[in-house]
């Protein structure tokens, strides 16, 4: 069973069809580039999956459930997460505490141990707080937990909102144009942070990126829209092959 | 400093200042007394409004109503069921929260800012209009006196017997909402005030966050209301107008939005800032004014961003 089904998703705008019957299936560990031109419903796709946009029509499942028309929040829980195009980071929250909203799901205590301060509540903060440092020195940014997340240079505020994003180990992870922004050492980052957490983590990745050497170097499968449909789908070799894409992206011949 | 030797200069800091208030009776005159009392109520009253104007970043106006809600649950227990004043308290904390339950209500239909403000300000006036109009109930303008009764022999009216009752509810309900703030809610609800849409990306209920912000909010603030009626041992519908209001709203611009100690810090301060002004009989209300504007002007933050001591997370000025 595919880790994510997505069959025939629908999304309209006051009649203005945004996502026409896209289909497609993400495995387990696999990375997906969803590439396409502006405007061809890359980011729909992606608000409907998080639960943001109800779809018109269509099935979402995960591992088999669908949660199509299920709130954000819910989704999330499910372990579906997802990183924004223009950056999704509390500018006024710290580092740190960025971080500790993305294991908001994970920390435990009843609002009653929390309220009355209990032991079992403070334990979990504690455990959280540990995790959430351990995250950020893991990837070098030990050093800027304290700081203002507003304050952070537009790259260091995508790693952070990548650390936060994942922090949760998600099973599926929507990528927004991840490398907006970043410097080719960065980038270099990314691919290797993208591609541990496939491989080593069995994460289905996602990936909205224009970036076409990012996109050849780390995905598995490409799915490639244009006009709220999916043209084509499959291998970055076959893509390139793919005559409907060239269409698309160059005219016709 | 680092983190934990901040956190236990803190805690000493409580202590110490827990027990200088335990003393404070044995030094203070009766209009001093008063005075003080005021502090511990505004303080609580300003907590709560905090929670719904700084940490959840709502333009939200509705806590008059939770402040009028409280004060009259508890002289209506008192005076017309003989309830004993310091069970009315929890009872006005409950009646409070619920009213905040109903003021999240219009918050979660989606309607905010200057809408938001507008309707929760008419929330507020239309609670007055039924304290004026319900007399039967109420007592309408004459309002409600607070019975005297007495707190294990010793006479409530006594206002060193009410600030030991005071005292002990600020203390409680101030420890509850650090407990509360300082925890993934606590960041939760600055989250929404950040960024709702993010929030929900995260797993986090933001609905629920924010019924929650208005439930506590309300506790508080209805808390509040029922240790001013004892305190003041007669309510009535003026103490709950526009400009009980906007006082309120000074003390937690000059506390430092989102900030708990911040609220105690702008309540004591603005409490006690009109008894020095008497000197100047006339212009009381162009100095009060002004020395806001002045505090404003020069800490944004409010006075919580003093000292280093009373930087607290999730406290971050609204811009």
């Amino acid at each position: 069973m595919a880790l994510l089904h997505v069959r025939n998703l629908t999304a309209r705008f006051s009649g203005l069809v945004a996502l026409d019957e896209v289909s497609f299936e993400l495995q387990a560990g696999a990375v997906c580039a969803v590439i396409g031109p502006n405007g061809a419903g890359k980011t729909t796709l992606f608000n409907v999956i998080s639960g943001y946009v109800r779809p018109a029509a269509g099935q979402i499942l995960l591992r088999g459930q669908d949660i199509a028309g299920a709130t954000a929040h819910a989704i999330a829980m499910r372990g579906v997460r997802r990183t924004f195009q223009n950056g999704g980071l509390f500018p006024d929250l710290t580092v740190l505490e960025n971080v500790l909203t993305g294991l908001h799901v994970e920390t435990g205590g009843s609002l009653l141990d929390i309220i009355l301060g209990r032991r079992r509540a403070r334990a979990e903060e504690q455990a959280a707080l540990r995790r959430a440092r351990d995250l950020l020195r893991l990837m070098d940014m030990g050093q800027l937990a304290e700081a203002r997340a507003g304050d952070l240079s537009g790259g260091q505020q995508r790693i952070v909102e990548l650390i936060r994003t994942v922090a949760s180990d998600p099973a599926v992870l929507l990528l927004d144009e991840p490398a907006v922004g970043l410097s080719p050492v960065a980038r270099g980052q990314l691919l290797e942070i993208i591609r541990r957490l496939a491989g080593e983590k069995g994460v289905g990745i996602l990936l909205i990126e224009h970036a076409v050497e990012l996109v050849m170097a780390v995905a598995d499968r490409i799915l490639v829209m244009a006009a709220g449909a999916n043209i084509a789908e499959g291998t970055p070799a076959e893509i390139r092959q793919d005559r409907a894409v060239l269409e698309a992206y160059l005219g016709h011949a | 400093m680092a983190p934990g030797a901040r956190s236990s200069l803190w805690a000493w800091f409580c202590r110490g200042l827990i027990l200088a208030l335990l003393g404070l009776p044995l030094i203070t005159n009766p209009y001093v007394q008063f005075v003080v009392n005021s502090m511990l109520i505004y303080t609580v009253a300003t907590l709560g409004f905090n929670i719904v104007l700084g940490n959840l970043g709502q333009l939200a106006f509705a806590n008059i109503a939770f402040f009028g809600i409280g004060a009259y649950a508890s002289a209506i227990l008192a005076q017309t069921f003989g309830v004993p004043w310091l069970f009315t308290v929890p009872l006005a904390a409950i009646l409070g929260a619920a009213a905040g339950f109903l003021a999240s209500a219009v918050a979660l239909r989606g309607i905010r800012l200057y809408y938001l403000a507008i309707i929760t300000l008419a929330f507020g006036e239309f609670m007055r209009w039924l304290y004026l109009h319900l007399p039967a109930v109420t007592g309408g303008t004459d309002g409600m006196p607070m019975p005297r009764e007495t707190l294990f022999g010793l006479q409530l009216a006594q206002d060193d017997v009410k600030f030991y009752c005071f005292l002990v509810i600020t203390i409680v309900l101030f420890k509850l909402t650090l407990n509360l703030m300082q925890s993934r809610v606590g960041r939760a609800i600055a989250a929404v005030r950040e960024n709702e849409i993010v929030t929900a990306s995260l797993g986090i209920p933001t609905a629920r966050i924010i019924v929650l912000s208005f439930m506590w909010s309300g506790l508080l603030t209805g808390s509040a209301g029922a240790m001013f009626a004892q305190h003041t041992g007669h309510v009535f519908p003026e103490a709950f107008g526009m400009h009980q209001l906007i006082i309120g709203f000074a003390m937690v611009l000059v506390g430092g939005l989102g900030s708990i100690i911040g609220a105690a810090l702008g309540a004591v301060t603005l409490t006690a800032l009109p008894e020095y002004l008497r000197a100047f009989p006339g212009m009381e209300e162009l100095f009060f004014g002004l020395t806001v504007v002045v505090v404003l002007l020069l800490l944004p933050g409010g006075l919580a961003s003093l000292s280093p001591l009373f930087i607290e997370r999730h406290h971050r000025p609204l811009e």
